[in-house]
């Protein structure tokens, strides 16, 4: 296989890239290539190419030399870089952000439980425990602490489930004073941030309307 | 060897000392060595509860600072024939005067004369608290049934699970009112056990002669019939591995009619 190879399909134009081939070598084949290209082609247009980089991860100077040597042709330019593969720091975050993590200890007075993505709560909160996260909280075990959603300013989450006893209910930078707001004794209850800014507290049957984008995720 | 267990509670004034003077001389009568260490540094008081404070020479920070063995700071309380100890807190300075490696050093030393070294931990989560636990090998949890006691109970049990001990920490609820908790105006012993996750080691009722014999220097196990000294003896019993079932929480007396007026009530 060549270094560089040239596709063509009904979304444009692709460079593939050789896994196995060195850099220097990509570049030397890239370089022959746009030549060859430029010296054919007749056309006014811009040509945006696809650079698929298979299982290499090009690095930040890399992905600039690249745009360089792209920009040394008129009529070329490169759209995206996609490469096969991510980075394990890259994987952990997407898997924290996509998983629905499963909490069960009992978090006490003056104690965080700090979490990235949705959280299954099914432990005990104490008065003066807080529980704080990414994404959206539902809530199964007792809460008499204080629940933070959409940590540290999204508002777009919801907390779900029986928040009566809690302190307070705390979405993106919105808070409820549980005491003040009153929620009803229900674990049907959905805690959100409505069109106005404002936390508020709905029934689960209403989600479709709340927040729809959850209720589909949800598989409802 | 012996065990030491520190005698905390976050909040103050709920019976640490009390509970620790008293526990310590139950240990005693039952026959064992016990030194009892007063971390409570420059506000120090368990010599007091005990009727030692007239006898103190040397103090714990006399210890660490070299100006006295650990042998000649031992106050002993003549009462009980060389069983038991008190190692008394200094009173001119701070909480800061001690560090958690000399407190353990000192805690360890004392575990190889004694059965128990019982530490009475000052109030508060600082230094002092730090110093307390840093040798103990357990943990006993006093709280009354006060929601603020509760509430700074449950900060304490956090900390103590984020730094274990080699041993489970115990729970003992303290002046314990029988017609408040008959009337469920004060918490209850199941509700205060369930909320804080921790064994309940004992109760102990509240009675005016805790504070009658306190002021006396003479701790409340000391009197056989008290219910309050009863308590103390039944966890000093329980932490010595005996099962005892726990105190029944007498109902106040009712008069005759009153009684009569209820069995109407009950259909």
């Amino acid at each position: 296989m060549q270094a560089v190879v040239l596709r063509g399909n009904q979304d444009g134009y692709q460079i593939v890239l050789d896994q196995a081939a060195s850099f220097k070598e990509i570049k030397e084949t890239l370089r022959e290539l746009l030549d060859n290209l430029a010296a054919d082609s007749s056309t006014t247009n811009q040509i945006s190419f696809d650079v698929l980089s298979n299982q290499r991860l090009l690095t930040a100077e890399q992905n600039q030399e690249l745009e360089q040597l792209f920009s040394e042709y008129e009529h070329f330019q490169i759209h995206k870089v996609i490469p096969d593969v991510i980075t394990i720091e890259d994987a952990i975050h997407l898997k924290e952000q996509d998983n629905v993590h499963l909490a069960t200890q009992t978090i006490r007075n003056g104690q965080t439980l700090e979490l990235k993505g949705d959280v299954l709560y099914l432990g005990l909160i104490n008065e003066g425990g807080r529980l704080l996260t990414t994404g959206n909280i539902y809530v199964m075990g007792t809460v008499m602490g204080i629940l933070q959603a959409g940590y540290p300013s999204g508002e777009d989450k919801v907390v779900i489930g029986d928040l009566h006893q809690a302190q307070q209910v705390r979405i993106g930078e919105q808070i409820s004073i549980v005491e003040t707001d009153q929620p009803v004794e229900s674990s049907q209850t959905v805690a959100y941030v409505n069109d106005l800014h404002v936390l508020q507290y709905g029934q689960l049957s209403d989600l479709r309307t709340i927040n729809p984008k959850i209720y589909h995720q949800m598989g409802g | 060897m012996g065990k030491s267990i520190v005698i905390t509670s976050g909040k103050g004034g709920v019976g640490k000392t009390t509970s620790s003077a008293n526990i310590g001389t139950a240990l005693a009568l039952m026959g064992k060595r016990v030194c009892l260490v007063d971390l409570d540094i420059g506000l120090r008081n368990l010599d007091v509860v005990l009727g030692l404070d007239n006898r103190i020479i040397f103090d714990i920070v006399d210890v660490v600072e070299g100006r006295a063995k650990l042998a000649q700071a031992l106050v002993k309380d003549k009462r009980f024939d060389d069983l038991l100890y008190l190692l008394p807190a200094a009173q001119n300075t701070d909480k800061t005067a001690l560090t958690e490696e000399q407190a353990k050093t000192i805690v360890d030393e004392l575990k190889k004369e004694f059965d128990y070294v019982l530490i009475d931990c000052p109030a508060g989560i600082e230094q002092g608290f730090l110093n307390a636990i840093a040798g103990a090998d357990a943990a006993i949890i006093v709280t009354t049934p006060e929601i603020s006691a509760v509430r700074d109970a449950d900060r304490v049990v956090g900390l103590l699970e984020k730094n274990p001990l080699k041993e489970e920490s115990h729970l003992i609820i303290n002046r314990i009112r029988s017609h408040m908790m008959a009337d469920g105006e004060a918490m209850d012993i199941d509700e205060i056990t369930h909320h804080l996750g921790v064994p309940l080691l004992g109760i102990v009722l509240d009675d005016d002669e805790v504070i009658a014999t306190s002021n006396r220097g003479e701790p409340i196990v000391l009197d056989s019939n008290n219910p309050a000294g009863h308590g103390y003896r039944d966890i000093a019993r329980r932490l010595e591995g005996e099962t005892v079932p726990l105190m029944k929480i007498q109902q106040p007396k009712t008069g005759f009619w009153a009684k009569i007026s209820h069995w109407f009530s009950r259909g």
